[in-house]
């Protein structure tokens, strides 16, 4: 809370209580929920539209989703970054 | 300049950046900034299809105001995008900023409503020049060097430009805009498509801005970040619709973009590389070419506009309020600035594509037209980058600066954001929503609209789709958060290849020259001086006896001259710039009323 007391909106209350270690497990149980939920719907929905093949299968996207995204963010971080880092200023401006 | 059935915006925000340097000061000329927005948005809506405002000019006719399906989306949303613009810069008491903003959006809308070759050119020209100064006068060493960067990188981009409107003149006799096929291209052409391809930011061109956008003011980035590359992307669409190598680049782009989105540290650089990306899915879009496509671009771009707008609205408020824009000092702030998160959220997922926002029904259809039309890698190269998009700009951005996994950071000294600046988002955010929910309020100004019914994004399979890929997506960072944590870098990029170019250049101009120089002053200190010095000798008694009694009188007259000369060559590349406007705007005028 804030040292001096001052009054918060509903919302800066309510961000502020999310952090919590309680609030924090709450939070990642309903987005495990929520993704079990959304990989569980496009079981029971066709797709109607396949357009790469192998998009016909159940549950490509979800996997579609996770695996770019790790790879995205592993190639980028692990092998690029270190690769084309330089210090903030080597161009002589921050 | 108006006719019974059309209004040109340009001339209200030209008018508008003549008088407001002469107003009071009192701060009250402000209200009157929003005049022109409000003008825009009466014309882009109320403007009949044709063309207007021709006049005649070296024998040849120019068209000012040149409205079709296509030109009035782009004057549309410039319309709407120029009125949150203002409202939330109203604050700011700097007139110049405000001169450069009008004026550079002046530029967007000659560019988008011009006919003819030679009246884009100058629009295009203004435009560089407002938004130079929109960069300038952040008012930091960094942010004018960068100023002086963009400025040069955009005066060659036009040189190209020119150099293939002339050509094209030379051969074909006309300076009409209007689509080139791609089949009998020949010279002329792919400079004109490289002078375009600058300005839309495609790569490996690209890197003036993530150089430049991140260093303009606060509120200067915000009218950048919609009106440059999106000017550029509807002249591609005017000119090069189904360009492969369009396609392929657009798809590079996509991809391109979210990389280094994902690795920068900077707030506003993560949003400039990801105009690059989402530029990328409109210039794919037109360069597949289909009416299905070309309305895919165009709605993305008409929603990129106002959820990149929102997004440069939260970084900038953050970093008014914070002082800082690099994500490593940020973090913890949630409860701090609670509605600058809200409203920055619904542009970030409006960017990523979540159902409910306008993003989900302008990307969705550039994607399904690019798989329609057999361009099966290009669909997915834009879904690669979609996942991107939600990662680094949906989730990392957002992520460090307002949590960071710290706890609220309640002794950081916020600076309080004005009203104006939470309108501007409101404005933005509402529409972001209202056109996610409702789509025919953007797809009935489509340009194609015969084509518009081929596409539903309102499907139980497409809302399913983007929620799993983005659910998962957002699986992947939670599980990576440590890793994609950013941390103070540069990263290299292609402008390192231009200053190499820059200072090769440089280096060819500047060698002769100071060798000519040393010449110059080894005759000069040999020769002048002792024939100076024997002038000297004689004028000193002649001064003495006769000048003096005369000159004492206009030397003070001299000197006031001489003070007005400096002042007008003093090297400030911003004064004169301002005068090439100036002395360009009074050209204009001069003609229109001979």
């Amino acid at each position: 809370m804030p040292p001096h007391g001052e009054n918060l909106g509903f919302l800066a209350k309510f961000l502020a209580a999310q952090l919590t270690a309680d609030r924090i497990k709450f939070w990642r149980r309903v987005f495990f929920g929520a993704l079990i939920l959304v990989a569980a719907l496009s079981l029971v929905i066709a797709n109607h539209h396949p357009h790469f093949g192998y998009d016909q299968y159940p549950l490509f996207w979800s996997v579609f989703g996770a695996l770019v995204g790790l790879a995205m963010v592993l190639l980028v971080k692990k092998i690029i970054q270190p690769m084309i880092k330089r210090s903030e200023d080597y161009y002589g401006d921050l | 300049m108006a006719t019974s059935s059309f209004f040109h915006p340009s001339v209200a925000f030209l008018m508008m950046a003549a008088i407001l340097p002469f107003l009071p000061g009192n701060r009250r000329w402000k209200w009157l900034l929003l005049l022109p927005p409000l003008a825009a948005i009466y014309a882009a809506f109320n403007n009949q299809p044709g063309d207007h405002l021709t006049l005649q000019w070296l024998g040849q006719t120019l068209k000012l105001g040149h409205v079709d399906s296509l030109s009035s989306i782009f004057a549309q949303v410039f319309a709407i995008m120029s009125l949150a613009g203002l409202i939330y810069s109203l604050h700011v008491n700097d007139k110049g900023q405000h001169v450069a903003a009008l004026l550079y959006v002046a530029g967007g809308f000659g560019c988008v409503l011009a006919g003819d070759y030679l009246s884009l050119f100058a629009f295009w020209e203004l435009m560089s020049l407002g938004s130079t100064f929109l960069v300038m006068l952040n008012r930091t060493p960094e942010s004018v060097r960068a100023a002086f960067r963009y400025f040069l990188y955009h005066t060659v981009g036009g040189l190209i430009l020119l150099a293939g409107i002339l050509l094209r003149y030379r051969l074909t006799n006309s300076f009409d805009f209007g689509p080139i096929a791609s089949g009998g291209a020949i010279l002329p052409d792919w400079l004109i498509l490289i002078g375009f391809c600058v300005n839309a930011a495609v790569v490996p061109l690209h890197a003036w801005l993530p150089d430049a956008y991140p260093r303009g003011t606060v509120t200067g980035s915000v009218f950048m970040c919609a009106f440059t590359t999106k000017t550029a992307v509807y002249v591609l669409a005017r000119a090069f619709p189904g360009w492969e190598i369009l396609a392929i680049a657009g798809t590079i782009m996509a991809i391109y973009g979210v990389l280094y989105a994902s690795m920068e540290n900077n707030a506003r650089r993560i949003l400039s590389y990801h105009i690059v990306s989402q530029v990328g899915y409109m210039v794919a879009g037109i360069g597949v070419g289909t009416a299905m496509t070309i309305n895919g671009a165009s709605a993305h771009a008409y929603a990129h506009i106002l959820y990149k707008g929102l997004l440069f609205m939260g970084a900038g408020a953050v970093l008014y309020s914070a002082g800082t824009q690099r994500l490593d000092e940020l973090g913890g702030l949630a409860a701090r600035l609670p509605w600058v998160m809200v409203l920055y959220m619904v542009a970030a997922l409006s960017i990523s594509g979540m159902p409910l926002f306008n993003g989900f029904v302008s990307k969705t259809m550039t994607i399904a037209g690019a798989a329609e039309a057999g361009h099966t890698w290009v669909a997915l190269g834009l879904e690669l980058a979609a996942v991107g998009t939600f990662i680094s700009v949906g989730l990392k951005l957002p992520y460090f600066a307002f949590w960071g996994g710290k706890p609220t950071n309640w002794s950081r000294e916020l600076k309080p954001i004005p009203a104006n600046m939470y309108a501007g988002m409101a404005i933005l955010a509402i529409l972001c929503f209202l056109q996610g929910v409702y789509p025919e309020i953007l797809y009935r100004y489509l340009p194609f609209q015969a084509a518009v019914h081929e596409y539903h994004p309102w499907t139980s399979w497409n809302v399913i789709q983007a929620l799993n890929i983005l659910g998962f997506s957002g699986l992947a960072f939670y599980l990576l958060r440590k890793v994609i944590a950013p941390h103070k870098a540069l990263n290299l990029d292609f402008d390192l290849f231009y200053r190499l170019i820059g200072r090769t250049i440089l280096f060819f101009i500047c060698r002769p020259l100071a060798f000519f120089d040393n010449i110059w002053t080894n005759v000069w200190n040999a020769v002048g001086l002792r024939i100076l010095k024997g002038l000297g000798k004689l004028t000193s008694v002649f001064d003495l006896r006769v000048i003096d009694f005369i000159v004492d009188g206009s030397a003070r007259d001299v000197k006031r001259v001489g003070q007005l000369g400096a002042l007008a060559q003093n090297g400030r590349l911003q004064q004169y710039l301002g005068l090439a406007v100036f002395l360009a705007l009074v050209i204009l005028a001069v003609l229109w009323y001979w």
